[in-house]
């Protein structure tokens, strides 16, 4: 766990993750869900300064019960522009938080993923599945021989 | 005295598109359900069409016409995203207000002591002035304004279960003396109305139940609102906007009803009934789309109809 002490958010981070505009449909995020396995897509203006972020499980809220309609209809929800369902002003985290903080802030705040903001601007997008390579790769490269070393 | 089971052929021939929930086969399910030797004490009556007077006593007759209107020759015509015309849908809506109006003459000229109407479209929705959420014309209001009318009752009160909030039948009450409307119903879903706050002239009692709620709930309202209500009111004739939607199994909303809470709510009912206006109750369905839970719920309403009749 001390290699991992050293690690930074912008060491595991995936670096100018795909983001979306405010004004483009549900429809379009879905789709880049279908393709890409994200939990959610980072919502960011034409200066790419983050404003929100899309999860899935917006997705999932736009279609609960409401007293809009009896039934929701897919289409009509499709259509609607992820502004009116991302959530806004979602946490982040800077590319220089220790990744132990991140590991901390994502087990509190019950987070998949969270943006990476540097001035304002979204520069990457670090998921639960980092950490765990991140954890992965730290173990293998210095604990293995204490493992070895404390068997009898 | 027995209990009398209003429907109409007709009332299947509504068909508001593929696949919509509030579809015939609820209808067809609770029938199939009825006509089992358990409910042989039912009798069966068929609904006349319910007249234009009967219909404007409650709703504008300009969106009366408006809606018969509307009625496709062919396909459908949606009024709005959940609520579709078909070719019969106004001859159906004609015999689903009928029902209600020819059960409460029944009852109140002493045929039976209750009745179930097995009807739709359903009616708790549909405001005077507008149809929506599944329902065109208000078959609980209209109802309860024809026995005013006709039989001269002073206080006629109506209890809704279904897990939606009765805004139509709210709409229609809030404002007029002499009629009560209670509903139980999921808070925060559609309508979006039915607030404890609204309360129309001090006879609308409205008790929103929290996502999850159940039998504990359901008892709790009962307890502390609804019969309270009800005694207060002192009615002289109960109808009842009976949805089963709220049952724990329903695919539109989130309440946990189940089977033994329609029975144990209709023997509630019942015996205000029987104390206030010698057991003078109609039920009309409303809503309600798991087709099994629709049809044991109903079953459990329906039985507790018969076993609550009081020379049955």
């Amino acid at each position: 766990m001390y290699e991992f002490l050293q690690y930074r958010v912008q060491d595991a981070m995936t670096p100018e993750p795909i983001a979306i505009s405010p004004k483009a449909k549900l429809r379009e995020a879905e789709a880049l869900f279908e393709i890409h396995d994200f939990n959610g897509v980072p919502v960011v203006d034409e200066q790419r300064r983050l404003i929100g972020i899309l999860t899935k499980f917006d997705l999932l809220k736009a279609f609960s019960f409401d007293f809009h309609t009896l039934v929701p209809h897919y289409d009509q929800i499709m259509e609607q522009a992820i502004e009116t369902v991302m959530t806004p002003y979602p946490a982040s985290v800077e590319p220089q938080l220790p990744l132990s903080r991140l590991l901390q802030k994502m087990v509190e705040m019950r987070a998949k993923s969270l943006p990476v903001v540097e001035e304002g601007r979204l520069v990457g997008i670090i998921a639960r599945e980092d950490v765990l390579k991140a954890l992965r790769r730290a173990a293998i490269q210095h604990e293995a021989p204490i493992h070895e070393e404390s068997r009898p | 005295m027995t209990t009398l089971l209003y429907t109409h052929p007709l009332c299947l021939e509504h068909d508001a598109g593929y696949g919509h929930p509030e579809c015939p086969a609820r209808l067809t399910a609770i029938l199939n359900e009825l006509k089992t030797g358990l409910f042989a004490a039912l009798e069966w009556r068929e609904a006349p069409e319910a007249s234009l007077e009967q219909l404007t006593r409650i709703h504008a007759p300009k969106h009366v016409e408006r809606i018969f209107a509307r009625v496709p020759r062919h396909g459908h015509y949606a009024i709005d995203g959940d609520t579709v015309l078909s070719p019969q849908s106004g001859e159906a809506a004609l015999r689903a207000a009928g029902a209600v109006c020819a059960a409460v003459d029944a009852v109140l000229k002493g045929e039976a002591s209750n009745a179930f109407c097995a009807i739709r479209p359903p009616g708790h929705h549909a405001e005077p002035h507008q149809s929506m959420g599944f329902c065109l014309f208000n078959n609980a209001a209209i109802g309860a304004a024809h026995a005013r009318a006709v039989h001269g009752l002073e206080q006629v009160a109506v209890i809704d279960f279904d897990v939606h909030h009765g805004n139509g039948t709210q709409a229609a009450f809030e404002a007029q003396r002499g009629y009560l409307y209670i509903s139980t119903h999921q808070a925060y879903i559609y309508p979006g109305t039915g607030r404890r706050e609204e309360r129309g002239i001090g006879n609308i009692v409205n008790v929103p139940l929290p996502a999850n709620a159940g039998s504990a709930e359901l008892r709790q309202a009962w307890i502390e609102e609804i019969e309270p209500a009800l005694r207060a009111f002192q009615p002289q004739l109960i109808l009842i906007s009976a949805g089963f939607d709220a049952h724990y199994l329903d695919p539109l909303a989130g309440l946990n009803f189940c089977e033994e809470d329609y029975d144990w709510l209709t023997a509630g009912i019942l015996a205000i009934a029987s104390e206030y206006c010698s057991g003078r109750v109609v039920s009309m369905l409303e809503g309600g789309y798991n087709l099994q839970a629709l049809a044991a719920s109903a079953a459990a309403h329906v039985k507790a109809l018969i076993a609550g009749s009081p020379t049955a």
